[in-house]
């Protein structure tokens, strides 16, 4: 089959957006299942384009319209894309499934759109190869998650929505300016095509459009100082969207700060801008850890915890060398998993107890036995305890961040994982040992989406070789950019 | 020679800025978010601009030589589109906000804390 094809990732969505209200009118119901078979039809093709880039080793090149890059927009679905756009619809198929359940408030409709658009704004960031399509993908994915924000309409979510808008709309505007420095300096808006000029460009230009790019994407990653909007967009919002924003939003702003970091690494100035993403990183981990140990909200606490899994991976991508990039993508795969089995697990405690504080966890382990156990699985893989997935990856961005001379930053780390700890066996805790319940029937379609999570947090710290050498080819995607320019059949500029 | 033109729009970027920053009606804060998007794009337009150039319309007795470069302005209009939605979406979020705690100062909407 033909690679081309891979563009139906980002025409899918769009299209079922689209036909949402005609399907409204066979009713509510048919809505919710409609999203289903969207994001399932919509792994199916991730799993085949993932498929076929590992099979062949090669990525593949979508060209929009035909048009040869730089001229015209492609798509670059590498092993690093392959693997994410897998996730985000295999992540986006099990929130569909537990929305059915989760979302009742009104207009169905629109949280329908608005999900459907929300995972193609996370796709088109992963996959594309065009600076200004990077950011029409980011403010797609950023209006979607405003609106999603908002959607339960209480004032807690007006009010953490529009603190996302506030602290969004400043990110855009620097990304913005950051593009147009570069533009200026370069002449071309493709990523490949960038790499190759990067080193001709002045110093400072580099350096101040690189930094305001970091900058802006750091709203969208959630790192320090730029986070305050994240744990009440994430308390605030509906369950499923609580999962999705943690499981890969957020990672798609990662990815596209690490992208565009590597791809000008010739830029002279280029390690003064690393040394403040690792200090952005540090304190994103030890501001969230700590925040998250004052927390009665175990939404809330998860959130800050997600925030500082986040720093974590920043730090690895900052690092510089191959061994931290690959760890921090290893992260990312695994801190998808665990967060989306632990927002899922919260989400379902909420909708069948009414609520997220932490007196409603009380005797979870006998009114609710299956969750209690999906959360403690996710929880204790969350603070790194050896066989569990978390643990292999933390361990490498440690010994990376080690090897690459930041000791202080690993100690740093280090401290806050304990802190980490504290609360997460807090946690447990109060789910195991306090309070008493009858025992409540749980969602058997949710019970085998957390069994299957829960399974692959397990089995991928058994036996983590499979997954790291994954993690390692998608880093080295990330991270050898000659290879990356070299696979983009760039048509040369004047000729 | 630093052109006027980029004066304007750093200017125009920090007067947003500092109204994003500052001022405590949330109205006030989405329109210096819109005057930032307005010195955005214009910076955006006059990093294309050539002196004594025209629009990039090909047109009779404009060809490719005589026109400034055409990819800003494409940027310009694409962010002009998304900046109209965002704005929109900050709007209605402010209706609400004033529906639910009958006020737009930004220090009394503080029910999310910690």
């Amino acid at each position: 089959m033909n690679g081309q094809y891979a563009s139906l990732l980002i025409a899918l969505p769009l299209i079922s957006a689209f036909f949402v209200p005609l399907i409204k009118g066979l009713g509510k119901k048919a809505v919710k299942y409609y999203l289903v078979a969207i994001t399932a039809l919509q792994t199916g093709i991730a799993a085949w384009v993932f498929q076929q880039v590992y099979t062949s080793g090669e990525p593949i090149i979508v060209m929009a319209g035909g048009w040869k890059p730089p001229v015209g927009i492609n798509l670059y679905i590498g092993h690093f894309a392959a693997l994410f756009v897998l996730i985000v619809a295999a992540v986006s198929f099990m929130m569909a499934v537990f929305s059915i359940r989760a979302v009742e408030v009104e207009p169905i409709d629109k949280y329908t759109m608005l999900f459907l658009l929300l995972m193609l704004g996370a796709t088109g960031m992963i996959s594309t190869g065009d600076l200004f399509n990077l950011f029409v993908f980011m403010e797609i994915t950023a209006i979607s998650a405003y609106a999603l924000t908002a959607y339960n309409k209480t004032g807690e979510a007006a009010e953490a929505s529009m603190k996302y808008i506030v602290l969004g709309g400043i990110g855009s505007s620097f990304f913005l300016i950051g593009i147009a420095l570069i533009y200026g300096a370069t002449g071309t808006l493709n990523m490949a095509h960038l790499a190759q000029l990067a080193g001709a460009i002045d110093p400072t230009v580099a350096q101040v459009g690189l930094a305001l790019i970091v900058f802006g994407l750091a709203v969208e990653a959630e790192l320090f100082p730029l986070n305050a909007w994240a744990p009440d967009a994430y308390q605030a919002a509906p369950h499923p969207i609580t999962a999705m924003f943690s499981a890969f939003v957020v990672k798609a702003g990662l990815y596209a700060m690490a992208r565009l970091l590597y791809l000008m690494q010739a830029v002279e100035s280029w390690h003064s801008v690393l040394k403040m993403l690792v200090i952005m990183a540090t304190l994103t981990v030890f501001v969230a850890e700590f925040s998250a140990l004052r927390q009665r909200n175990v939404k809330r606490m998860i959130a800050y915890s997600s925030i500082a899994q986040i720093g974590l991976i920043a730090l690895a991508f900052a690092l510089g060398t191959q061994s931290g990039v690959d760890a921090g993508v290893f992260h990312m795969v695994n801190h998808a998993i665990v967060k989306a089995l632990l927002f899922l697990a919260v989400g379902h405690v909420a909708v069948t107890l009414g609520g997220t504080s932490l007196e409603h966890f009380e005797g979870l382990g006998k009114r609710m036995p299956l969750t209690a156990f999906a959360i403690t699985v996710g929880a204790v893989a969350a603070v790194g305890i050896p066989l569990f997935n978390v643990f292999w990856s933390k361990l490498r961005i440690l010994l990376a961040a080690i090897g690459a001379g930041y000791t202080w930053a690993a100690a740093l780390v280090l401290i806050a994982s304990v802190v980490e700890a504290v609360y997460y066996f807090r946690l447990i805790h109060t789910m195991w040992f306090a309070g008493e319940g009858e025992k409540v029937s749980e969602n058997m379609a949710l019970g085998l989406v957390m069994l299957f999570l829960a399974a692959l947090v397990i089995v991928i710290g058994v036996y983590p070789d499979y997954a790291w050498s994954i993690a390692q080819k998608a880093g080295s995607d990330i991270f050898n950019v000659a290879q990356y320019v070299k696979n983009v059949p760039l048509m040369g500029v004047g000729a | 020679m630093i052109s006027v033109y980029y004066f304007g729009a750093v200017s125009l970027i920090l007067i947003g800025l500092y109204a994003v920053l500052v001022k405590k009606n949330l109205l006030k804060i989405l329109i210096g978010l819109s005057i930032m998007e307005t010195g955005v794009n214009l910076l955006l337009v006059s990093v294309g601009y050539v002196s004594g150039k025209s629009a990039p319309i090909l047109s009779e007795g404009i060809g490719p030589n005589q026109a400034v470069d055409p990819i800003p302005q494409a940027l310009v209009l694409t962010a002009i589109v998304i900046g109209v939605a965002t704005t929109a979406m900050a709007l209605s979020v402010a209706i609400l906000i004033h529906e639910k705690y009958g006020t737009l100062n930004v220090e009394e909407i503080r029910r999310l804390r910690g």
